[in-house]
This record gives structure tokens, C-alpha cells and sequence, in this order.
């Protein structure tokens, strides 16, 4: 029987009559300045078309010719420095009362500056309306290749001058680009490119498989004079379904493509059809190794948004959970970094392991989940701690310095281990930056930079914890980076449990969380809100906001769009894997085969959240 | 012609042999599993019969049961022949060992340590042909790997087991374990014992340097196309490789047979010869579950750079020491 294929319609949730005349919105213009807006205004006159803030970040509005030139100086002028191009996405505002004549695209990138602690959102309209082009930003960053392709595929805007312009995410014969707004959610038509007619299925079964030459499909670039071999996606330590084109010659790798998509299952897309409050349980499952970090990337964005104030408890709470998922998510790496480098037998995989162990057992008490947690929510968290949580924690805060001392000594002085790692996958100081990499990457190469620290979020600032920084910025010095900051997230939560304070555990501010069961009964008004927000969900202002975390793997951010109705206009998401996994080519070329294998390590990526 | 002694006794002793290491290596795998767990804070197989001591049966009958599947692209005859002579060399270096006063296992062969040196040399093919023949990216790699390591640790192996042969002063290793050794000699046999267990991890391909088939770089390396009993056999290979070599490391370092009364009853000496080797066999799982793996070209510059020179200096002493002590 074929498969039912229609499109589903969900009337509540799609019904244009709910939605409050006046919705959708468009984002108003920045108002008010700051030095670097204005710096900029003043140089370019004109070409910004608008500066100031928007919802607490720097803006620029500027003309799409003048584009990489404002990039340019905003990274090289000595007053500015934004030295690392953290994101690059596209919006559709097909649906939004734009007025006739104005551009349907516009490209949104986010820099950052590092050294001067400043964060600025760069946007500019695109040229051809349905057809949408512009200036590449690669000329200015390097690390603008990645997010442009992605962009490139999902949204349709192609990228003049940009060095590498396949598709990454989707499949090649794929029909459209699916973020744009007048693809619907579900029921495509899927263009696979294998099929039961295929005559490769007709021996099925049989003894012997034939295995007929296929013109090899060589990215551009590659030389078959080489070895070319296919390392995944099916393959033991690519830490998922990720494939990569290594060009070999001998055991030295010559070039690598990584092909990514494998698992792309459209967040993003998803994300626009759910109310805000629905989308938490998909956060989850991105980078299913810290559900927690990715939970809180979320909910502080729409609560930036909404302007809710989150009680001190639930802060408090959402530190500790932060820093246990930073921790297992480290572990986790340790133990497949280790596997992977040393070989199955290694006992650490199954030590690390262990304790892993005891942070999902913590994460089961407080909210029945291990992995899919969806603790925190929007305006706090889901439910309050429970009575034996502390005493676990605290022993677990005791014994844990302990354990990581072991695998220390299991490694970090082991002559093999330091040979495996030390010199292999540098990267310099500024290579890192001008590839947008984050997380430890930044940090292994001599980037002073946290987001816990330098632009805190959830009360980081009240806590008192170092960030190891190493120089060398190879294997062994992200390594080191990781181990310390095992200990420091440790520090950080015994601070934390011994300032939990008393009270709320999620706000009571209606509009936003649930009126408890008891109130239901007795006052109409919690009945409405109750029923307000199962139904409807809340509104959030139009506007939109850029927030990124510091997650176990690198910097998580979240760009929401808001057209002022209860779910997402746009949403986009800056996985730090997808970002970091960017540097496997740089980093690999010249090294041994061996040396791919524990690069992917170092780097840490999951694929859930490479592909999204 | 002597039929009783040169063919009805040496056959039944090849399969009494036969059996023994089959079993050997059947349990082998189940030891590895056990004290692998153990080491890895979990329990290891313990589902199928007591204590899982039906593990092996098991394994066996699912190899036995698979789908066997040639891959059309593979060189047919090399791809079939290849894993038995993976196997084949490990079990004929049994014949030379002693298993009990004057008493080889199969035949005493009067240049008992060229038979060693000969049939290890052999061994690398197996595994050579298994790659070559797979006409596979990673096949070839690891066979490529696999050449290099052996034949490169075979060098140092053979240094070591020549100044062995030196101070002996007789090719057979029935005479080896007979003769009494003087206490200066064992000493100096024990310091080199460290690094001819090296070689002979890298000569068995064992973890740590189990690079030709390093599952997180080359998916299986030379047996990556392999499936079913095909590639059942080259686990035996490895596995009763590893008892065979524990055999050779027993008698060249810590006497064989021999055993307090080992001498006056005979039947001690097997059983010593066993524990011994079984003691060996321990620490190969043990390194496996603690040390990290080296990188191919490290191993390689560790030989070359290191092993080497140290085993003929080591042969260049053991020389002088036979001349003037001896």
C-alpha cells in the first residue's frame, strides 16, 4: 500500500482567524546607538540604512553591494575588531506585510568580537527578489562557508563569490529549498535516489553480490591518481552517520570533503510550525549529549524575547543542570576520544561511562528523563527539585574530582596518549577565529573566551570558576581544555548548591508558565490563562533576538524571528558541532589517516546537531 | 619402517593437539570477554549456560550458520585460501614445543628455533592475501599496514630469539628447557623478556598494535569483506596466535615444563606448561585493556629507532656472555 503522503493541516494551530489582527508583524528598526553602530553609521553614511539596538543586541541594517565592505572594517578596524563571524542565516518574509517592492530575502549574520566582549547582528536585504542573491561574506570571514551553503541550500539565496556553492544539507536532486516559506511541512515527495527498481536489488540474497563499478562521484578538487576512500557514513568512529571523501596519498591525507545531511531532519522547519513553547522537545534531540544546554539556549532566547524574569531558584537550578550536562557531555567525549585514539579495549571508555552514569541517574530524579530531558522551560523549569537531589548531588560533587584524577593518570602523562595527540590538528589563533570555530576549539588555540564568563547568562556572573586556556591549539591542548573544565563545572555547582535559594521554581508571571492544578479550581482567571496557553500558546512581541550559550561542545545559539503570533516566524539554529567539524579539512591535511579519526575526536561533534 | 612411532603416535598427538588448541581458543575468546569485562567494570557474556560457559558453542554455531557471502569484485581463490593460511602457521608452530620432560608436543625437531623464525615468517601471508585479494580501500590499507609491522618486529624478534639461541647453544627447544641454565642467564633472559613481548604483540597483531585492523580507522582493516565462518577463522587465527605465542614465551622464558616435581612425574609437566601460558595470555588482555594505541608510523619508527638497535646490542652481550661464562 503507498504511503499516505497529504499534507496534514493541524487547524488550531494554522487557523488565521485565532491570530489578534495586526499579526504577522514586521520586526521594528533598531532604535537608539551605541559606539559601534554609530562608528559605523558615521564611516558609511548611506549604505547603513539603519543602526542601533534591537532587543538588547547591536544592529546594522546596511545596503547588499556594501555588504562585505562593512564586514571588512567592522573586522579590521582597530576601533571595532569583530574578529569571528559566528553565524550567517537567511529570512523569508514571504508572509510578512513587508509592502510591495521590498526585498522578500534578507541574509542575517551575527560577528562577534572577542577581544572587545561586543556581539553584532549584520543584516542586508537580498537582491532578485524569489530569486535571491548576494554578496558572499566569505571575503571578509572564512567561516562564513559553511553557514552560507547551508543557507544556500535551505533557503534558496545563492552567494556570489562564494568559493564552494553545493548543496550540504539535502540531497542533490532534492526539488526545492525548503525553509522557504511556501514549501509546506510534510507530504514532498521524496526523490530517492535508490529504489526498489534498482537492478542492485535483484541479487538480493544471494550468495555471491555483484558489485558493479559506478562512476565514483568525486567532489571538485580531488585526484584519482590518489587514494580516494569513503570514510563513512557508515563507518566505526565518525561518531554518527557522517561521511568523508579522504584523498589519500599513501597513509598522508591529502584533501578531505565531509558530506553531512545524513541525518538532517529539519528543526528548523519543524520549529516554525510549533508554538514556542512545544519547540523545547525538539532541542533535545539536536545534540542529544546535552539536552540541557540546548534546553536553556532556547528558553533564554524566548524569554529575552518575551522579557519574563526568571526567579532565582529556577536560575540557580538551571546553572547546576547546565554544568552536570557539561560534565556528562565531556565524559562522553573522553570516553569516545579515547576509543577512538586507543583502541575498543580501553578500559576508560567504560570508567567514563560510569560516572556518566551517575549524572543520568540525577537528571532521571528531577525529571524522569536521561537523555530527552526537556527540564527547562520557558519561565523556569518544569518541576522543582526533589528531596534526595542535594544529597546525590553533594556525593556525587565529592567523588567526582576524584575519578577525574584517575583518568588523568590514565592519560594525560602517558607517553602513547601525548604522541597521539600532541602536534596533531593545529590550529593557530587566528585560524580559529577567522573560521568562527567556538567551545574549546577557541579555547585550545589561546582565545580567552566564555560565554559563561565574558557575556554571562542564567547569574554565571555570581559564580567564581576559571577558563583553562591552552596555547598550543592541537589535540593534547583541547584535551587539557576539556579535563579543566570538568573541574571548573564542578566548582561551579557546589557554589551553586550552596547558594540554591528558597522559592519558586518557575514564574508566576501567567502569560507565560501554568497556573498550578489547585488554582484551576478556584479562580476563573487561571482557567482563562490555563486555557490561553494549551491552546494558543503565547505571544511573543514582534522582533528578533540572536542568543548564544556556551555548550559543552562550543557556542549554541538560537535566532528567533517573531511576526508576533505564538509560533516562531523564523528559527535558526547555530550548532557549535556544525561549525567546529568545518576545521576537520584544515586541521587533517598532512596528517595520517589515523590522525582524521582522532581530529573528529578533538573537535567533538554530534551529528544530531550537525545535520539538525 | 617404525609405522607405530614416526605415524600412529605423532597423529594422534597432532590431534589431541588439534583439539586442545580448538578448545583452547574457543575458551580463549570467552577468557578475553570475561576479564575484559572485568577490567571495564561490567560482567562479560554470562547469559548462554553457567557463567556463559556456552558462549563459545554459541559463537561457533552462528559463524557456522551465516550467510556466506563472496563479494563478486574479490580475487575468488586468494580470498578463500587466504584465512586458512591465517590460521595454518599458528597452529604448526606447536610441533617443536616441549610439553613435558623430553617430550615435544609433535616432533622433536632438531632446529627447533628456525622452525619458529620460518613458519612466523609465513604467518604474515594470510593476512597479506586476505587484504590484497579483497579489493578493498581498507583491506589494502590494512594489509599494507600489517606487511610492514610484521616484517619490520620480526627483526628485533629474531635478534632476540638468536642471543636466546646463543647462550642455549643448541637448536632444539626440547634441549632448551632440558638443559639446566645457570641463575646469571635467567636474569638476563627476564630483562629482555619486555620487549620481546612487544614484538611479539606487534607480531601477532594484537592490541595495542593491532593496526592492520584498527576498527576506528579502517573499519575491520584485512578482513573488512570477510563474513561468517571465513571470518571466524581468522579470529582463530589471532586467537590461537596468541596461545602459541604465550607456547614460545613460556619455554624460551620461564622454562616450559618445568615445575617443582615436574621432572620425577611427568604429567605435572602440561600442566605447568598450561598455567604458565595461561598466566601469559592474562597479561596480553590485560595490556589490551590498558594501554593506548600507537600510531602506525610510531610503531614503526619504535622499531627501527629503538627495538632494532636495542635487540643487537642485546645479541652482541648475550654473544659475549656465552664466550667468556659459559
Amino acid at each position: 500500500m503507498p504511503l499516505n503522503t497529504s499534507p496534514r493541516v493541524r487547524p488550531y494551530e494554522t487557523l488565521p482567524s485565532l491570530n489578534v489582527p495586526g499579526i504577522p508583524a514586521v520586526a521594528p528598526m533598531p532604535s537608539g546607538e551605541s559606539a559601534d553602530t554609530t562608528r559605523v553609521a558615521e564611516r558609511f553614511g548611506g549604505d547603513v540604512l539603519a543602526a542601533g539596538m534591537h532587543n538588547g543586541n547591536q544592529v546594522l541594517y546596511v545596503k547588499p553591494e556594501k555588504l562585505v565592505e562593512v564586514a571588512q572594517f567592522l573586522k579590521s578596524d582597530p576601533q571595532l575588531r569583530y574578529e569571528s563571524l559566528i553565524d550567517v542565516t537567511g529570512l523569508d518574509r514571504k508572509e510578512l506585510p513587508i509592502g510591495a517592492g521590498a526585498a522578500r530575502f534578507q541574509s542575517v549574520a551575527q560577528l562577534r568580537s572577542y577581544s572587545r566582549k561586543q556581539h553584532i547582528t549584520l543584516v542586508a536585504d537580498c537582491a532578485g527578489g524569489d530569486k535571491p542573491s548576494i554578496p558572499s561574506l566569505t571575503a571578509a570571514y572564512q567561516g562564513a562557508e559553511w553557514p552560507e551553503r547551508e543557507c544556500a541550500d535551505l533557503m534558496g539565496i545563492s552567494y556570489t563569490g562564494h568559493p564552494d556553492p553545493r548543496r550540504i544539507l539535502m540531497p542533490k536532486q532534492w526539488p526545492n529549498h525548503p525553509l522557504q516559506k511556501h514549501i509546506p511541512v510534510g507530504g514532498e515527495e521524496v526523490p530517492f535516489s535508490l529504489t526498489w527498481d534498482d537492478p542492485e536489488f535483484e541479487t538480493l540474497g544471494t550468495q555471491i553480490l555483484p558489485a558493479l563499478s559506478h562512476a565514483p562521484d568525486m567532489p571538485p578538487g580531488m585526484n584519482r591518481e590518489n587514494m580516494v576512500i569513503n570514510m563513512g557514513p557508515h563507518h566505526p568512529s565518525t561518531h554518527g552517520v557522517l561521511r568523508l571523501v579522504v584523498e589519500l596519498d599513501g597513509e598522508r591525507v591529502v584533501s578531505i570533503d565531509p558530506d553531512l545531511g545524513y541525518l538532517h531532519s529539519g528543526f528548523e522547519k519543524t520549529g516554525e510550525t510549533k508554538r514556542y513553547k512545544d519547540f523545547v522537545y525538539y532541542t533535545d534531540r539536536m545534540d542529544y549529549l546535552s539536552g540541557m544546554n540546548n534546553n536553556l539556549a532556547y528558553v533564554l532566547t524566548v524569554e529575552h524575547m518575551l522579557g519574563v524574569e526568571i526567579p532565582e531558584r529556577a536560575q540557580v537550578i538551571r546553572v547546576i543542570m547546565g554544568e552536570l550536562q557539561r560534565i556528562s557531555s565531556h565524559l562522553f567525549w573522553l570516553s569516545t576520544h579515547v576509543l577512538d585514539v586507543s583502541g575498543t579495549g580501553m578500559s576508560l571508555l567504560m570508567y567514563a561511562t560510569r560516572e556518566r552514569e551517575r549524572i543520568l541517574d540525577l537528571f532521571e530524579m528531577v525529571c524522569g528523563a536521561r537523555l530527552t530531558v526537556s527540564y527547562i522551560r520557558v519561565g523556569g523549569v518544569w518541576a522543582d527539585l526533589p528531596e534526595a537531589f542535594l544529597t546525590h548531588l553533594q556525593d556525587f560533587v565529592r567523588v567526582m574530582p576524584g575519578k577525574i584524577d584517575d583518568y588523568e593518570r590514565m592519560l594525560t602523562d602517558q607517553a602513547v596518549w601525548q604522541e597521539r595527540l600532541q602536534g596533531i590538528g593545529v590550529l593557530s589563533r587566528e585560524q580559529v577565529m577567522e573560521m568562527g570555530l567556538t567551545g574549546p576549539m577557541l579555547r585550545g588555540s589561546g582565545v580567552d573566551w566564555d560565554l559563561r564568563r565574558d557575556m554571562p547568562y542564567s547569574g554565571y556572573e555570581n559564580y567564581d570558576f576559571k577558563v583553562p586556556v591552552q596555547t598550543d591549539g592541537d589535540g593534547f591542548a583541547r584535551y587539557l581544555v576539556r579535563m579543566e573544565e570538568m573541574r571548573q563545572s564542578l566548582r561551579i555547582i557546589s557554589q551553586a548548591i550552596a547558594n540554591l535559594p528558597d522559592g519558586i521554581y518557575k514564574t508566576d508571571n501567567r502569560k507565560v508558565s501554568l497556573p498550578p492544578r489547585a488554582e484551576l479550581d478556584l479562580s476563573m482567571e487561571s482557567l482563562i490563562h490555563h486555557f490561553k496557553l494549551m491552546t494558543e500558546g503565547f505571544h511573543v512581541n514582534p522582533g528578533f533576538y540572536y542568543h548564544g550559550v556556551e555548550s559543552s561542545k562550543g557556542e549554541l545559539g538560537f535566532y528567533l524571528y517573531s511576526d508576533g503570533s505564538p509560533r516562531p516566524y523564523r528559527l535558526h539554529i547555530h550548532g557549535p558541532s556544525y561549525n567546529n567539524l568545518y576545521a576537520i579539512n584544515t586541521m587533517s591535511r598532512g596528517e595520517m589517516l589515523s590522525d582524521i579519526v582522532t581530529n573528529i575526536g578533538s573537535i567533538d561533534i554530534v551529528l544530531g546537531e550537525v545535520d539538525r | 619402517m617404525d609405522w607405530l612411532n614416526l605415524v600412529v603416535f605423532p597423529v594422534i598427538r597432532i590431534v589431541v593437539l588439534f583439539v586442545v588448541l580448538l578448545t583452547g581458543f574457543a575458551y580463549l575468546t570467552l577468557l578475553e570477554r570475561k576479564l575484559l569485562g572485568r577490567f571495564q567494570v561490567r560482567y562479560g557474556p554470562n547469559r548462554a549456560g553457567k557463567f556463559g560457559l556456552m558462549q563459545p558453542l554459541a559463537d561457533a554455531v552462528k559463524a557456522l550458520f551465516k550467510e556466506e557471502i563472496i563479494p563478486n569484485h574479490v580475487d575468488k581463490p586468494i580470498y578463500v585460501i587466504a584465512p586458512a593460511l591465517a590460521l595454518v602457521p599458528a597452529l604448526l608452530i606447536w610441533a617443536v614445543i616441549p610439553i613435558a620432560s623430553g617430550m615435544p608436543a609433535v616432533a622433536d625437531v632438531s632446529i627447533g628455533f628456525l622452525w619458529i623464525l620460518a613458519i612466523a615468517g609465513v604467518e604474515g601471508y594470510g593476512i597479506i592475501l586476505a587484504g590484497w585479494s579483497s579489493n578493498n580501500n581498507y583491506s589494502l590499507l590494512g594489509a599494507l599496514r600489517s606487511s610492514a609491522q610484521m616484517v619490520s618486529y620480526e627483526l628485533p624478534m629474531g635478534m632476540f630469539l638468536v642471543s636466546i639461541l646463543i647462550l642455549a647453544g643448541d637448536f632444539s627447544l626440547v634441549n632448551l628447557v632440558d638443559n639446566a641454565r645457570p641463575w646469571w642467564e635467567w636474569i638476563w633472559l627476564w630483562l629482555a623478556f619486555p620487549f620481546f613481548f612487544i614484538c611479539i604483540l606487534a607480531e601477532t597483531n594484537r592490541s595495542p598494535f593491532d593496526l592492520p585492523e584498527t576498527e576506528n580507522e579502517l573499519v575491520a582493516g584485512f578482513q573488512t569483506e570477510y563474513g561468517g565462518m571465513k571470518f571466524a577463522l581468522f579470529m582463530m587465527a589471532e586467537y590461537t596466535n596468541m596461545i602459541t605465542t604465550s607456547a614460545i614465551m613460556a619455554t624460551l622464558f620461564f622454562g616450559g615444563w618445568r615445575g617443582p616435581f615436574a621432572e620425577e612425574i611427568v604429567w605435572l609437566g602440561p600442566i605447568y606448561l598450561l598455567a604458565k601460558i595461561f598466566i601469559l595470555l592474562c597479561l596480553f588482555i590485560w595490556v589490551r585493556a590498558s594501554v593506548s594505541r600507537p600510531r602506525y608510523d610510531q610503531l614503526m619508527t619504535f622499531c627501527w629507532q629503538f627495538l632494532l638497535p636495542l635487540s643487537i646490542g642485546y645479541m652482541v652481550i648475550s654473544a659475549l656472555l656465552a664466550v667468556f661464562l659459559k
